[in-house]
């Protein structure tokens, strides 16, 4: 009989400590949003190398909050200590002297505490040990991403991995990369009317730049409470680039500019695209300090690659060094969208114009790409607009996809890439004038 | 309301200096890009040269003969415009694709202008991963 007592006492407590007793209605949402990113990243394979950690990690945190628990400090008495069956010796011990009354009212026993006489005032000594609980796995990867240490890396693998040449074959596609950035400020306007704080608008607006590192840098330096909702909006927006853009493209241009076939690039020395990161660098740096360690770092990876004499260093950066930081990053970002610290009207309205910021993004680009059209005669085709928002390359094989349904010969991928990587180096800089003025 | 101010000094702000540092960096890139490509062309026109007056001065070979005539066996196209060998590797290719499966090359067209078709070949293979 006592078995069957014992064995359903050990069934209530498993009971008790699962997610069944424990989760609120919100980590059910999120599990679900959580599955759908999932088939989006798995079946539809939108930006799988990002969505599919950032899923992952909602979807766990919301299963096992602790997993993203803050490590707790805790003051405990001798006999706390003992009753937990730690060992008194590996902590370390900070005293207090207390008054007879305040030794009752905290409820210890006055005769077994030691007795201090201090200027004919009899106080008593309670030792205390600090006792310090380590935080769950994803608190300790998500420090990178606090700290903002892993937005530079990841830059830095970004810069090893592009070719700049179809920018510097063709410099006027930073106009369309500098274009694309007019959102971000157009949504901090829209911010700031809903009423949210100017740092938390900038770290909203940033958003639009559809680039996850500077997004996530900006909000460290800014508002690091909204680090979840903006990492995750960002991310999402990224990764959805081939269901928001195309739409946007296809109402802004008509046919026969998207049919519009442009012509071969120049070739780029190899001279030129060693200079480059080195003018870049020192030019923005000069000019907007604050952008220096995202730019920095980009025109570093590009120069390991171009340099083309660190040849391993540039294979780590390209490879195992973005790959780590990458699911550290994705993971941790999506254990940030803890279902009652996510599912609030203001992560809502963060969500909200993070879209509209992006699609504000894409709108500009077009725009300018036409009015390029125009003044070139027709020699530019305006969908590589589009491409002025960072998220590389998805951003610019959009600008091909949708070029090539008019016609099928139509190769703009190269073109894009001008104003795909010309918008990473833009969002820079529109983070660096974010950060100066608002920080 | 000052909020608002701000909002929209923030906005020419940034519009000016993002679009101030990109056209910057327009006219560096360009100027540098220039100033190489002109040092580039001198330094070749230089070698050129060099490589010319090598030539004249240099004696002239012993014209070795030719172990063998091959003769070209191929039919040529209809019009003439497509060599015998070049037939010979398409009929090659297409044999390799279809293998045991009967097959005969009919006629062999040139494409359209523009891209030859292992340039478009060569596009679609480095463009696919993306």
């Amino acid at each position: 009989m006592e078995i069957f007592s014992q064995l359903g006492s050990v069934i209530v407590g498993l009971y008790e400590s699962s997610g069944l007793c424990h989760l609120g209605w919100q980590n059910y949402v999120m599990i679900l949003i959580s599955f759908v990113l999932m088939f989006l990243a798995i079946k539809k394979q939108y930006e799988p190398l990002l969505l599919l950690p950032i899923a992952f990690g909602m979807m766990i945190v919301n299963i096992f909050p602790e997993i993203m628990a803050n490590p707790v400090t805790q003051m405990l008495t001798a006999d706390q200590v003992a009753a937990r069956g730690l060992d008194p010796a590996s902590y370390p011990t900070t005293s207090e002297l207390l008054t007879k009354a305040q030794v009752i009212a905290a409820g210890f026993e006055p005769s077994a505490l030691t007795h201090v006489n201090v200027e004919g005032t009899e106080f008593y000594k309670v030792v205390y040990y600090t006792v310090t609980e380590n935080g769950g796995l994803f608190y300790y990867l998500y420090q990178g991403v606090h700290l903002g240490i892993f937005p530079p890396l990841i830059f830095l693998g970004i810069g090893a991995m592009t070719d700049f040449g179809p920018l510097i074959a063709n410099p006027k596609s930073f106009i369309l990369g500098a274009a694309a950035q007019i959102g971000i400020f157009i949504t901090f306007i829209g911010a700031i009317a809903l009423g949210f704080k100017t740092n938390e608008a900038g770290s909203i607006a940033i958003i639009g730049g559809a680039d996850g590192p500077t997004a996530i840098f900006v909000t460290s330096k800014l508002s690091p409470e909204l680090l979840g909702p903006i990492a995750v909006a960002a991310y999402s927006y990224m990764a959805l680039v081939p269901i928001i853009q195309p739409p946007i493209m296809r109402m802004l241009t008509t046919k026969k500019e998207r049919s519009v076939v442009m012509g071969q690039l120049r070739p780029v020395s190899k001279l030129e695209k060693i200079i480059f990161p080195i003018v870049v660098v020192v030019l923005v740096a000069i000019l907007l300090p604050d952008a220096a360690p995202l730019v920095g770092m980009l025109m570093l990876g590009n120069l390991f690659k171009e340099s083309g004499v660190v040849d391993r260093i540039a294979k780590t950066a390209q490879n195992e060094l973005m790959n780590i930081v990458t699911i550290f990053l994705g993971v941790t970002v999506g254990a940030t969208a803890s279902g009652t610290l996510f599912l609030t009207p203001k992560t809502l309205g963060i969500i909200a114009l993070g879209l509209v910021a992006f699609c504000l993004g894409t709108a500009c680009g077009v725009c300018f790409g036409k009015i390029m059209c125009w003044a070139t005669k027709g020699k530019i085709n305006p969908l590589i607009g589009s491409a002025g928002v960072s998220a590389v390359p998805m951003a610019a094989r959009i600008s091909q996809k949708v070029g090539q349904e008019e016609n099928p010969a139509n190769f703009l991928l190269m073109h894009a890439m001008g104003p795909n990587v010309a918008g990473v180096i833009g969002s820079a800089v529109a983070a660096g004038v974010l950060i100066s003025v608002l920080k | 309301m000052d909020n608002m101010m701000l909002a929209l000094s923030l906005l020419l702000a940034g519009f000016i200096i993002v679009f101030v540092v990109l056209i910057l960096l327009i006219i560096i890139i360009t100027v540098y890009g220039k100033i190489i490509q002109a040092a580039q062309r001198s330094s070749k026109n230089r070698k050129e040269k060099k490589n010319m007056v090598k030539t004249v001065k240099a004696p002239e070979p012993v014209k070795a003969e030719p172990a063998a005539e091959v003769k070209n066996t191929m039919p040529d196209d209809e019009n003439g415009e497509i060599p015998g060998e070049i037939i010979a590797v398409i009929a090659a290719a297409v044999d390799a694709v279809y293998g045991s499966k009967p097959h005969r090359v009919r006629a062999v067209k040139r494409s359209g202008k523009g891209r030859s078709a292992w340039g478009n070949a060569g596009v679609i293979s480095n463009t696919s991963p993306f």
